[in-house]
């Protein structure tokens, strides 16, 4: 049987293709269409279309009198996702940039050694890490034990369940993330570069503000949606740390499948994330599309 | 202006130390076009990189207007570098790369942006300010380096092989234009090449160097006419090398003699250049000898003719091809060869010098 | 007199950060293992060396069950997934453009583009249907889903492993008269063979880490390793938890290590 080339590659990316499209494409245009339906009364749906759910994304009915009011609680926990998820990357901006320039600056023999120590909490469960910064900040955890044990406090600290413990739970897990692509960026950086700038008066601090950022910039750009777009849709790590008290929209979406019984506003909801996604990948790819350094002085 | 004062530098430790330098003491004044000339590994460009900061002397003193700067950092030495690679700032334009060193300095926009401008008139390269520095052709690219490290007026202007990226046109045009650069400046430049004709054509005075030893410093002149020893002879221009035997104030080869002086008795080296070498008759105060035409090589302006002494000993002789006139060489000819004894220098074989 | 002169890879301040920071990314991990050989009942007091807990979770029955739910299923996705996408990869990589390649491409690498719980929840919604309109409920939508979402991180280091291949060297086979089918077998896919290493790898952790997808689509008493820590999260926090993190731990490190070698190795 004789195809021709095109065919021939269709044929062979077929079975990768037709995999993710039922399992990954089709079942978003399902949870699209679920979201314009109404909740059923045991959860799933009844087959009755309604805006209901879009509609209690932002709004909800006061019980009583039936008028229309911005839902508190929603939006709390929109601006928690991603106001957390903003912080987050600073945070891991912070402690990871540094990290990334260490470990490209060590010499070459000793590279492979702080490459390693990095990648292994990028391969680690997301689970176990969140268990062990749990362990670290619950009441009966290391940091209140220590602290006690100095007599610096005499009753735990209650961090657990807060924003607090959702943002560092998130800094932990996300940070070895932030790291790899920067390394890659300053990896390939021309030093010879900074040998000019000093050669031609910069201080350290001007060398890396006119010479080393812009050009590493790209690659701190793409630790930052590394960080930013899991961040936002977020599950595991919200629910051990914050519980039910410091939720985020992944957490919302899964409640709506359990004890919330209403299928559709969960969809909306999982769509509304994904365009959130979606939106902050489109800035991405924008951002890093022909930059020039724009005139100065 | 600068003193270098016993200048050292090592590489290492314990057993695997290497010495780039070898306490290398010599002066530059101002407005010098200087030249640090050997072959790779001479350590002439760790010399530089000490002069520029960026490596510190294992030993000695670096003295810049009577101040030690062996301490001080690059970012506050007044001495600028043209690197090999040119290493311009690839997201920044002409302009920008120019402005560099005096933005980072603090100056303010009224003082740079004349200053650029001046600096672009010089290297004409008005035209391209706007131009990303990556879209540079490799002459543009060297100007651009020029005028970025001229744009401060230092003290010391550093240019690290800077020509031996581009093709030999465009070499032979950037060397006027350095050497015009310098003149109207009026700055002190020191120069690193490993190419002698280079340095031939445009330096004030020349440091010859080679295993971390200077091995003589003069006007390129003076470094051809009479170089100091075996090396110099060697690697400045072309040189003939002849083993003789001196007796008494006069060398000989075979039956040939003539009176030298400064010739201590014994086996000698002497060097001659070929175009001293006189063809087809005798001389007196010479050394006469025969000698067979092995091949004759067209120049173009000159021809080399290729002799064989009857001890075995190769000779290269060059003759200017005149319009009219001249005599022919055969291969194969026994020719008579006179080597005048004013053209005859005395190079010590080991390249060690006091 | 500085010996060392100016370095100019030196960031002031940044090695301190960075080292502070390794510190931070491992402390609690350590002190997790550490809790794991704790003989002690009450976390956090120290009683002695021992291997109690992993005794304990070694005889779990639960826990074996989710441990054998997780090999098959990583090793299932991961198999199937790397196929695919060795597959895909060969389509898609070194061809002159034709029609539809970008479309491919990001339709290859769409679950990377949603978060997962919209995937797991969409999933959910399908499958449950299909539990309600069969009643199977064995582990095949969890291996399909995984299998899913593993494909992507297959992909990437095979095509670029490919990208990477001289292509020179399988003209070279077809000059010599080999068929095509002959050069994919003896050329391009021992050269091809350290990527599709790299990608089956990758696809097993990812499968084997996975958390949201299988807690949304399993059935009830069906658990994976990380469904099942996370489940004893919330009833009982014995020491067996962290013994059961210690070892998923060891897995990771023992699987980074092994590819690490791997690529010296090869290099």
């Amino acid at each position: 049987m004789i195809l021709s080339e095109t065919s021939r590659r269709w044929a062979l990316a077929m079975p990768a293709v037709v995999t993710i499209m039922l399992f990954s494409i089709l079942p978003l245009g399902v949870v699209l269409f679920y979201s314009f339906l109404s909740p059923g009364d045991f959860g799933n749906v009844k087959w009755i279309l309604s805006a209901d759910g879009w509609f209690s994304v932002l709004f909800e009915r006061d019980i009583f009198d039936d008028t229309l009011m911005v839902s508190d609680a929603h939006l709390t926990i929109l601006g928690r996702s991603v106001g957390l998820s903003f912080a987050t990357t600073l945070i891991t901006l912070v402690f990871g940039l540094p990290t990334a320039w260490f470990i490209a600056t060590r010499p070459a023999a000793q590279r492979g050694f702080w490459l390693f120590l990095i990648t292994i909490p990028f391969w680690t469960n997301l689970l176990v890490r969140t268990i062990a910064v749990q362990e670290m900040i619950r009441s009966e955890g290391v940091f209140n034990r220590v602290l006690m044990a100095l007599g610096i406090i005499h009753e735990p600290l209650q961090m657990m369940f807060t924003n607090f413990a959702v943002l560092l739970g998130m800094a932990y897990v996300f940070l070895p993330l932030m790291v790899l692509p920067v390394y890659a960026a300053i990896e390939k950086f021309d030093f010879r570069l900074t040998e000019a700038s000093y050669d031609l008066y910069a201080s350290r601090f001007y060398c890396l503000r006119r010479v080393i950022f812009p050009l590493v910039r790209p690659g701190i750009i793409a630790g930052s949606i590394l960080v930013f777009v899991p961040a936002l849709g977020a599950y595991v790590t919200p629910r051990i740390m914050g519980g039910g008290k410091s939720m985020m929209l992944g957490n919302l979406i899964d409640m709506q499948f359990g004890q919330g019984r209403n299928w559709p506003l969960g969809a909306a909801l999982a769509i509304t994330l994904t365009i959130l996604v979606l939106v902050a990948l489109i800035w991405y790819t924008r951002l890093t599309s022909g930059r020039t350094e724009r005139n100065h002085g | 202006m600068l003193d270098i004062r016993e200048i050292s530098k090592r590489f290492g430790y314990g057993n695997g130390v290497v010495t780039a330098l070898h306490d290398v003491s010599f002066s530059i004044a101002e407005g010098e076009f200087f030249t640090l000339l050997g072959p790779s590994g001479c350590g002439k460009t760790t010399l530089l990189r000490l002069i520029a900061g960026f490596s510190a002397p294992s030993g000695g003193a670096l003295v810049l207007d009577g101040k030690d700067i062996a301490g001080m950092p690059p970012n506050r030495r007044p001495v600028n570098t043209v690197f090999q690679n040119y290493a311009l700032f690839p997201h920044m334009t002409v302009a920008q790369n120019v402005a560099f060193a005096l933005e980072a300095q603090g100056r303010r926009r009224e003082e740079v942006v004349p200053a650029v401008d001046e600096m672009l008139k010089l290297v004409q390269l008005v035209q391209l300010k706007d131009r990303k520095s990556s879209e540079l052709s490799g002459g543009q690219q060297q100007r651009v380096a020029l005028a970025r490290a001229l744009v401060a007026r230092p003290r010391i202007l550093l240019l690290d092989e800077p020509l031996s990226a581009l093709d030999m046109k465009l070499r032979k045009e950037m060397q006027i234009e350095l050497k015009r650069l310098q003149r109207e400046t009026g700055l002190t430049f020191i120069f690193v090449t490993h190419d002698q004709e280079e340095a031939l054509t445009m330096s004030d005075r020349i440091a010859v160097m080679s295993g971390g030893r200077v091995q003589q410093i003069a006007s390129p002149r003076e470094l051809y006419d009479r170089p100091a020893n075996h090396f110099v002879a060697g690697f400045i221009g072309e040189s003939n090398f002849l083993a003789v035997q001196a007796n008494g104030g006069a060398v000989s080869i075979g039956t040939a003699t003539v009176t030298l002086a400064g010739a201590r008795d014994g086996p000698l080296t002497v060097m001659i250049r070929p175009e001293h070498v006189t063809l087809g008759t005798s001389l007196p105060d010479a050394l006469n000898l025969t000698a067979t035409v092995t091949q004759l090589v067209f120049f173009g302006t000159d021809t080399h003719v290729h002799l064989r002494l009857p001890d075995g000993t190769a000779l290269v002789a060059r003759i200017q091809n005149a319009l009219h006139g001249g005599r022919s060489f055969n291969e194969g000819e026994a020719i008579a060869v006179a080597l005048p004894a004013e053209a005859l220098r005395i190079t010590a074989k080991a390249e060690e010098q006091a | 007199m500085a010996e060392h002169g100016f370095d100019v890879k030196r960031l002031p301040g940044a090695a301190v950060l960075a080292v502070t920071t390794f510190i931070i990314l491992y402390i609690p991990m350590v002190i997790l293992v550490s809790y794991s050989f704790n003989s002690g009942k009450v976390i956090g007091n120290w009683e002695g060396f021992s291997l109690t807990w992993y005794g304990a979770a070694l005889q779990n029955a639960a826990f074996l069950d989710a441990a054998i739910n997780s090999l098959i299923l990583a090793t299932s996705a991961s198999v199937i997934s790397t196929l695919m996408a060795t597959m895909a990869a060969i389509a898609t990589t070194r061809a002159a453009k034709f029609r539809g390649e970008s479309t491919i491409h990001i339709i290859l690498n769409q679950p990377l583009m949603v978060p997962e719980i919209v995937l797991a929840i969409a999933l959910l919604i399908i499958i449950g249907q299909i539990k309600q309109a069969t009643g199977y409920t064995g582990l095949g939508f969890l291996i399909a889903a995984h299998t899913t979402f593993c494909i992507p991180f297959a992909y990437l280091p095979i095509r670029a492993r490919l990208e990477g291949m001289d292509l020179s060297l399988e003209t070279a086979a077809t000059d010599l008269y080999a068929t095509r089918f002959y050069t994919f077998r003896r050329v391009t896919l021992p050269l091809l063979a350290p990527g599709i290493m790299a990608g089956f790898m990758l696809a097993f952790v990812i499968s084997l880490d996975d958390v949201v997808m299988s807690d949304f689509l399993k059935s009830p008493g069906q658990e994976t390793l990380p469904t099942y820590l996370m489940g004893e999260l919330r009833r009982n926090l014995t020491s067996e938890i962290y013994a059961i993190s210690s070892l998923l731990l060891l897995i990771s490190v023992l699987i980074v290590a092994g590819s690490w070698v791997a690529t010296r190795k090869k290099n």
